[in-house]
């Protein structure tokens, strides 16, 4: 086994469980659309880190948070209505997306490109899906109530619209690491695909948080896997082993 | 000292007036109840109270007050992962935890509740909407609250089971000096519980002990002529 694939898979385990432990809390609040959209808006910034020779990390993460910042605004500040916003938002930043980023790497900008990560990559990845679920993990539970009821966070004593900021900021994290290795098309999957088949066999928090991160572990090493026996891209792969297991969790519905 | 003040209060969604100058105080240990018809301002009364919304003019809370709010309705997912457990140990993450007063054990919050520890292992999804209510209100009283708000108790329960979250609220009420505002649509619960009611009707129509303020008159001005107002009067055995 090689050092770089050892390397790939270590970095796509770590972004996998960050993003399983962070979709099981987006669920809870019926945000995996959201996500999936956000996700979207970040094809802008990789397109002008490809155009421009910077860190793709870099310029996805600009975007995400810019579109964080719009989604949270829009929520807490207009009367507009989120969900139409987000989607004009999301396919208008694809648009622009699509048409900066260089033909040859439009398939790598949308689905991933493996074989394009350095070292440095690798550890930035790394350190930060490291710290996401370290976050995630210390503020987990103002996170679940604040996400499945603002008005009982507020009674306790908490500040539930900067906990959601917050949440969309490690949001805009987690996708701006991933990105790279499965594309904007897919990162969504990462973040909803473990934590919607945790769910339905998960009996406690616990066991749903967990869970989620494994399966997300589970599937981004067969992603690894596949990817460096048929050199397809990981993201498909991820999505394909995952779907699979989603599949197979309904039969076992609690 | 009123543990709560609430001075010429008044809410607006942009040029639409929700509530007009709203001015009352609760001692501790009172049980206000708050009745108006549809529309009227109740919930928005108490989620300014919570902090929920922004409003003008005062809310006054007694030193270290401590809220303990039961929704109308928690929009929960059937199927969401979380146990009664989990769920009761959330509040640990809000302030509650920090207090000098140690908040009750998740356990000892079912138990003031009557439901037995074995409901600590179910899953929210699982419980009946009588039960819900009971976690819910386990969940307002875990931080040992001075002031619970109560946004319609009977709205999800059999008649049946109704008498009991009543019943259950006047004994936390009893046994813990606690200051209680609940909304209500039934009169009868008013008269027999409550120790102040507030009519509202976007205005505060009135203000004081049940028996006194709540005559056919008034009931006409708050939900209007044309209703036949039943009030039966319980015998206190």
């Amino acid at each position: 086994m090689d050092s770089e694939f050892l390397r790939t898979a270590v970095a796509a385990s770590l972004i996998a469980a960050a993003g399983g432990a962070l979709g099981s809390l987006a669920l809870l609040r019926r945000m995996a659309l959201v996500g999936d959209a956000l996700s979207h808006v970040a094809l802008p910034g990789v397109a002008l880190g490809l155009l421009f020779n910077f860190n793709v990390f870099l310029g996805a993460l600009a975007f995400l948070i810019f579109g964080v910042i719009i989604i949270w605004a829009v929520e807490h500040k207009t009367k507009l209505p989120v969900d139409t916003l987000v989607g004009v938002l999301f396919t208008l930043a694809l648009a622009v997306g699509a048409i900066l980023t260089p033909k040859e790497n439009i398939l790598d900008a949308l689905f991933g490109d493996i074989a394009g990560i350095s070292a440095f990559d690798f550890w930035l990845a790394s350190l930060i899906s490291l710290a996401i679920i370290i976050l995630l993990l210390s503020f987990y539970k103002k996170f679940t109530l604040s996400l499945i009821s603002p008005d009982l966070a507020l009674s306790a004593g908490q500040k539930p619209h900067i906990l959601e900021f917050l949440f969309l900021v490690i949001f805009a994290l987690v996708t701006a690491v991933g990105i790279k290795f499965t594309g904007a098309l897919l990162m969504g999957s990462i973040i909803i695909i473990p934590a919607a088949t945790s769910r339905n066999v998960a009996r406690s928090m616990n066991q749903y948080l967990t869970l989620s991160a494994v399966i997300g572990v589970l599937s981004a090493v067969f992603g690894v896997l596949i990817t460096n026996l048929y050199g397809f891209s990981l993201g498909p792969a991820f999505v394909l082993f995952a779907g699979a297991l989603f599949f197979i969790s309904i039969f076992f519905r609690r | 000292m009123p543990i709560l003040e609430v001075k010429n209060l008044n809410v607006r969604y942009g040029e639409q007036i929700i509530l007009d100058n709203i001015s009352f105080d609760l001692e501790k240990g009172d049980a206000l109840a708050i009745i108006g018809p549809n529309g009227s301002g109740k919930t928005t009364l108490l989620r300014a109270i919570l902090g929920a919304i922004s409003f003008e003019g005062k809310i006054t809370l007694v030193e270290n007050a401590r809220i303990g709010y039961v929704p109308q309705k928690i929009d929960l997912a059937r199927d969401l992962p979380i146990t009664v457990g989990e769920f009761l140990s959330l509040k640990d993450a809000g302030k509650s935890a920090a207090r000098q007063t140690p908040a009750y054990s998740p356990k000892e919050s079912l138990n003031l509740v009557n439901l037995s520890p074995m409901f600590l292992k179910k899953r929210l999804g699982e419980l009946s909407a009588g039960e819900l209510q009971r976690t819910l209100i386990a969940w307002a009283v875990i931080g040992r609250p001075s002031l619970l708000l109560f946004d319609e108790p009977t709205a999800s329960v059999d008649v049946a089971g109704q008498e009991t979250v009543y019943e259950l609220l006047h004994r936390l009420q009893d046994k813990y000096g606690l200051t209680l505002i609940l909304i209500s649509h039934d009169l009868t619960i008013v008269y027999r519980y409550a120790s102040k009611v507030l009519c509202l009707n976007k205005a505060q129509l009135c203000f004081g002990i049940p028996a006194e303020v709540l005559t056919p008159g008034e009931l006409t001005k708050l939900y209007g002529g044309g209703r036949k107002f039943y009030h039966h009067m319980h015998s206190e055995n």
